[in-house]
């Protein structure tokens, strides 16, 4: 009697068998992997800009408040970028005639706004909001990182929405006194846990179920 | 056989793998913008709503909003606590003039009609000859024609055209005017007074063919009076409406008749001899009688206390009976002298035909007004427009008249210029631009102010000029006119401009006409959503249901079971009415409540030139309107046009036996002291847990009072507007598809011919127990902590399980990208996407949507209250904000003090369905009335 099936058959069948199971699920962890991967969360991706604005210079060299050009960022859920105007408060002084400023110069003269590239996107519904995250206590480079080694601005966090979730179901160890909000060089203290648990309760900062709903972002 | 079609398998094969290849590439996120100022206005927070107070006109009349602009665009309208026509609520046209503006269709520039496309320029060169020429005759030869000039501005400036020109003539021609109430004061008075009803102190109020509860300038001020004073028991007072088909008063009377107009003098004059007028006596049927005896007694009891009112289509003799009956009960009227009325009077409408006729006009100026589509059909006017030797219209839109007219010029909206209106009650308020003109245009004082020869006017001088003068001369050179000036554009209303009850004379008693011919008559309304035609292109309002017959997208002419019987034709059949030569062809719709012999049909549809919205949708009415009667068409002839046509409803008629009692619980006044409150069914066992929220959370409800609802639909179109509620159009509406997050549905416990009606908005219950929730498979339908019910949109698949068991049938599915990719018409394009509200999620195709108690105008006095380190203040949904009744309260159930928790222990409060142990969180207030024992057999 002839046979049907080749000797390695039964080899082919076994592979063919275990990737069913295997490779479903090899293919989910890569989808999962892959989205939450810095490629599709473009984090650590720095964006070109009209003007090469350097936070490590005006932030992390000479000292200058956040709040100086993020105006709104204490009364508004938008944190504001400043107007020319802002840019040209300095630098009408300073460095007038920087060919890297061009740009400023330009859009003050003619009017023009300098148009940014948006560096922290997040989607169209999700509603964050930069006045009660202030108000509560966390910090800017809790989100933004070290904003003030940064020559040109990066995402630093993922900023997906497990990221977010990980911070509104255990927010003490990000809570920091208020006057150090701002503070780009804050350090978690050595009893932050204790501290943290302590700020949450002054601030009446609301249950992890609460900070986990839906409607707290979504709307 | 050639291929089935391009392309070939192996060019498909190779596109497939095109387009893999570039959608595998555009995995990375997209690239965004940041565009700052170059310098930043003050006190402008990104994204924080900020509110102006401006004036929005009605039929000229000017009813004070707050319009909510965010980052410069204007996204919403809201009342103004401060001005007497708003008091702090809106209507559907309010709501509605934020769409208007824009409307993508408005004119964008100056057209010429042989050359089409011009420039103000252009105009200007062509207007010098025929402005020398009539300069050169002292004016004769010009005429103006325009809408009802209530702005201080606008009369001025026309006042000092007529003194440079004295012998051009000025005509006014409003749609929807008062002439017969006008000419009633005058018979009745001697002088055109105003009549301002206080319904506030009236009790007892006999309406006949008037409306003062439905749509027109007055209807917030005189629905808030109305429901304030009814919220007292003791001043609960009794409202009998005569009628010829349901008005929105009719629904929410105590008594109602339907009643021929033939029949309204009969009525009137019953009431007048019944007071000692001692007219010969009226041949009214046995009921019409007893309903008369009835409502005259009612309003002999309460001297001082009672109020008769006569409606735009009874003849001004009746008017005058009216004022005769009110001075004899001493009612509370006041007199005033008319906001509108000038030195000088306008000419009317006729005066410029005959003008017209007698081809003398050089140049006629037609501003702001539509006479083409407007006028009385017996004037022709569009025909008779051909001999004006040079005629310019400015208008909002290229309508109609646009079209007979040489030239056209864009005015721009009431949102975007400077101007000035007056209220009915005469008190003046300033309209402020909230964003520079979208698509060019100059306001029409700029306009007018260009006419007269002054090229670079601006509207912001111009108004400002008028302020200066008025209050120079009223308290001399003193006075800091900034300032005052700041006051008025803040408050949104000029203080102490409000008119003075004039002295009047006793009214005299008129002689009565002949009543209206025998015959078939038609009563013309103005539409409860389009109003005189002007909004018909704005699609919320054209997708708004009618408040009684619910239909969307057209109108129709409503008839009674038994006259349609009589004549042979069904609902749907489409008629051909025809009076003095004229004929419409209209869908008949058969109707609760309509008188026999007559019928009633809505102005402002079958536009020809309203715009990719309004063109050819529904029946236009004016044909019918003549001059001598423009309410009331008698001797009408209709015969089926044979063919049908459907007319297109929100509610569909369903009538189970004992549910309407259940759902919509009606009581009598006199039976409120034996009422006890019903709960929400919380005492009834359940294998659900039950609610819990959160220790120092909220608990958001909502009770609505069906007694105060006059079903005005503002709550429905301010819900649109703030919650980006998108428009489905008409197929889907035949399809059984709408997306309203509220509805306000009508419910009928009595028969056809008396109808014994009222309204009950029916926003989402969030039901503690919400049946949405355990079927959704994905969990997009979750509850909060608050005690909202939540949709997240991101998780929803679209199953529709959560539609399928909501008992409410509050949820709404985008069968298509409604609002995102597959929008109705034009309401698509960028302008219209800028109205947007940027708190809101803008729905996409597949997924379900529903109230949410306005989650974003929570969330953001969560936020303000917790940035600020406060406790929340109070919430105020869109559909609250814009009720002129307050019959809509939300708030926190938790805390005491709040209106809404007292309100479920009130012992009208019932829930919808709480059989079903779904423990709603809206709940409503039950309709009162309080029926004349006397009529008690009758009672309708």
């Amino acid at each position: 009697m002839v046979q049907i099936f080749r000797p390695g058959a039964d080899s082919v069948a076994r592979v063919v068998l275990a990737s069913m199971a295997v490779v479903p699920v090899l293919a989910v962890g890569l989808a999962y992997t892959l989205w939450r991967s810095p490629y599709a969360t473009a984090q650590n991706v720095t964006r070109e800009q009209p003007v090469p604005f350097s936070h490590e210079h005006h932030v992390g060299g000479l000292g200058i408040d956040c709040r100086y050009c993020h105006t709104s960022v204490e009364t508004a859920a938008f944190a504001g970028i400043p107007p020319t105007e802002t840019c040209m408060s300095c630098h009408s002084q300073i460095w007038t005639n920087a060919p890297m400023l061009a740009p400023v110069r330009t859009s003050l003269a003619e009017e023009r706004p300098l148009v940014w590239r948006r560096v922290h996107t997040l989607p169209a519904y999700v509603y964050f909001n930069h006045s009660v995250h202030g108000a509560k206590g966390v910090g800017c480079t809790t989100c933004h990182g070290p904003i003030q080694t940064m020559k040109l601005v990066y995402q630093a966090a993922p900023l997906t929405m497990g990221w977010c979730l990980d911070c509104h179901r255990d927010p003490a160890p990000h809570l920091r006194p208020h006057e150090a909000v701002f503070d780009v060089g804050w350090q978690a203290p050595a009893d932050q846990e204790r501290v943290g648990r302590r700020l949450a309760e002054e601030r009446h900062i609301r249950s992890p179920e609460r900070l986990s709903e839906c409607s707290i972002c979504h709307r | 056989m050639p291929p089935l079609s391009s392309p070939s398998r192996r060019e498909a094969l190779r596109l497939l793998g095109s387009g893999l290849t570039l959608a595998l590439g555009a995995c990375a996120k997209p690239s965004e913008e940041i565009v700052p100022y170059v310098r930043a206005p003050e006190e402008l927070l990104p994204g924080v709503p900020l509110r102006y107070a401006t004036t929005l006109p009605l039929s000229g009349w000017g009813r004070g909003v707050q319009a909510i602009a965010v980052d410069g665009r204007p996204i919403k309208i809201e009342g103004n606590p401060l001005h007497p026509a708003s008091r702090g609520a809106t209507d559907v046209f309010a709501e509605a003039a934020i769409l208007d503006l824009y409307d993508p269709d408005r004119s964008r520039t100056v057209t010429e009609r042989v050359n089409g496309i011009a420039s103000w320029e252009m105009f200007v060169r062509a207007w010098r000859a025929p402005l020398a020429k009539v300069r050169g005759q002292g004016g004769r030869g010009l005429h103006l024609l325009t809408g009802r000039v209530t702005s201080p501005t606008l009369a001025r400036q026309i006042a000092g055209l007529r003194a440079a020109l004295p012998e051009a003539v000025w005509h006014v021609h409003e749609p929807v005017d008062e002439a017969s109430a006008a000419r009633g004061a005058n018979l009745a008075f001697g002088r055109p007074l105003r009549a301002l009803p206080h319904l506030d102190r009236a009790e007892a109020i006999l309406c006949v063919g008037a409306d003062p509860l439905g749509p027109g300038p007055d209807q917030i001020r005189f629905a808030a009076a109305f429901a304030e004073r009814r919220r007292d028991p003791a001043r609960f007072g009794r409202l009998y409406v005569a009628e010829a088909a349901p008005t929105l008063t009719g629904i929410k009377a105590d008594h109602r008749r339907a009643l021929h107009p033939r029949d309204w003098a009969g009525l009137l004059v019953q009431v007048a001899n019944g007071l000692g007028a001692g007219l010969p006596a009226p041949g009214l049927g046995a009921e019409a009688l007893r309903f008369a005896e009835a409502a005259a007694a009612d309003l002999k009891a309460h001297p001082g206390r009672a109020l008769v009112l006569a409606g735009p289509a009874l003849p001004p003799e009746l008017h005058a009976l009216a004022h005769w009956i009110n001075g004899r009960l001493r009612a509370p009227v006041d007199l005033i002298a008319p906001p509108d009325g000038a030195d000088a009077p306008p000419s009317d409408l006729a005066g410029l035909c005959a003008a017209l006729d007698a081809g003398t006009v050089e140049a006629l100026v037609i501003l702001d007004a539509n006479p083409v589509l407007t006028a009385p059909a017996d004037l022709e006017i569009g025909r008779r427009l051909e001999r004006a030797r040079f005629s310019v219209h400015a208008g909002l839109h290229g309508d109609e008249t646009a079209g007979a007219t040489h030239w056209h010029l864009p005015l721009t909206h009431a949102l975007e210029s400077w101007s000035d209106l007056r209220a009915t009650d005469g008190t003046a308020s300033l309209v402020q631009p909230l964003v520079r003109p979208l698509y060019g245009g100059r306001s029409v004082h700029e306009v007018l102010a260009l006419l007269g020869g002054e090229e670079a006017a601006s509207g912001h001088d111009l108004v400002r000029q008028t302020w200066r003068a008025a209050w120079r001369a009223a308290s001399g050179e003193g006075g800091d006119f900034e300032t005052r000036w700041r006051r008025c554009l803040h408050d949104g209303i000029v203080a102490g401009t409000a008119a003075f009850p004039a002295a009047a004379p006793e009214p005299r008693l008129p002689d009565l006409p002949a009543g209206p011919a025998a015959g078939f008559a038609v009563e013309i309304r103005p539409d409860p959503c389009l109003w005189d035609g002007r909004l018909a292109n704005t699609a919320w309002l054209q997708e708004c249901p009618k408040p009684v017959s619910k239909q969307v997208w057209g109108n129709a002419l409503a008839l009674s079971r038994g006259e349609a019987a009589r004549r042979g034709v069904s609902a749907g059949d489409v008629v051909r009415l025809s009076a003095g030569g004229r004929a419409v062809e209209v869908t008949v719709a058969i109707e609760s409540g309509v008188a026999e012999g007559v019928g009633a049909l809505t102005l402002g549809y079958g536009r020809e030139r309203a715009g990719a919205i309004g063109d050819g949708i529904g029946a236009n009415a004016y044909p019918l309107v003549s001059a001598a009667s423009p309410w009331l068409a008698t001797g009408v002839e209709m015969v089926p046009a044979g063919r049908r046509a459907e007319v297109l409803r929100t509610q569909n008629d369903v009538r189970i036996e004992g549910e309407t009692r259940k759902l919509f619980r009606q009581i009598d006044l006199a039976e409120l002291a034996r009422a006890e409150p019903k709960g929400i069914g919380a005492d009834q066992p359940s294998l659900l847990a039950p609610w819990q929220g959160d220790a120092d959370g909220h608990a958001w409800g909502m009770v609505i009072d069906t007694a105060a609802c006059i079903g005005c639909n503002a709550c429905v179109v301010a819900c649109q507007s703030e919650n980006n509620v998108p428009v489905v159009g008409p197929e889907e509406i035949a399809r059984g598809r709408m997306m309203h997050w509220l509805r306000v549905d009508l419910y009928d416990s009595g028969t056809p011919e008396a109808p014994r009606a009222g309204f009950q908005p029916v926003p989402c219950m969030h039901c503690e127990h919400a049946p949405c929730e355990p079927v959704c498979p994905v969990a997009a339908s979750v509850h909060d902590g608050e005690g909202l019910n939540l949709q997240v949109y991101n998780r929803c698949v679209g199953t529709r399980f959560c539609q399928a068991n909501c008992p409410y049938k509050v949820r709404r599915f985008n069968f298509f990208g409604y609002a995102d990719g597959q929008e109705y018409a034009h309401l698509g394009a960028e302008p219209v996407r800028a109205q947007r509200n940027p708190n809101v999620t803008v729905r996409a195709r597949g997924v379900m949507e529903k109230c949410t108690y306005c989650v974003q105008r929570i969330a953001t006095e969560r936020q303000a209250a917790e940035r600020d380190g406060r406790p929340m203040g109070a919430v105020s949904t869109a559909c609250q904000s814009a009720c002129p009744t307050r019959a809509i309260r939300f708030g926190d159930l938790n805390r005491a003090d709040d209106g809404v928790a007292a309100l479920r222990r009130d012992p009208r409060h019932y829930a919808l369905l709480e059989e079903l142990n779904t423990r709603p969180r809206t709940t409503y207030l039950a309709d009162l009335r309080a029926p004349n024992p006397d009529l008690a057999e009758d009672r309708s």
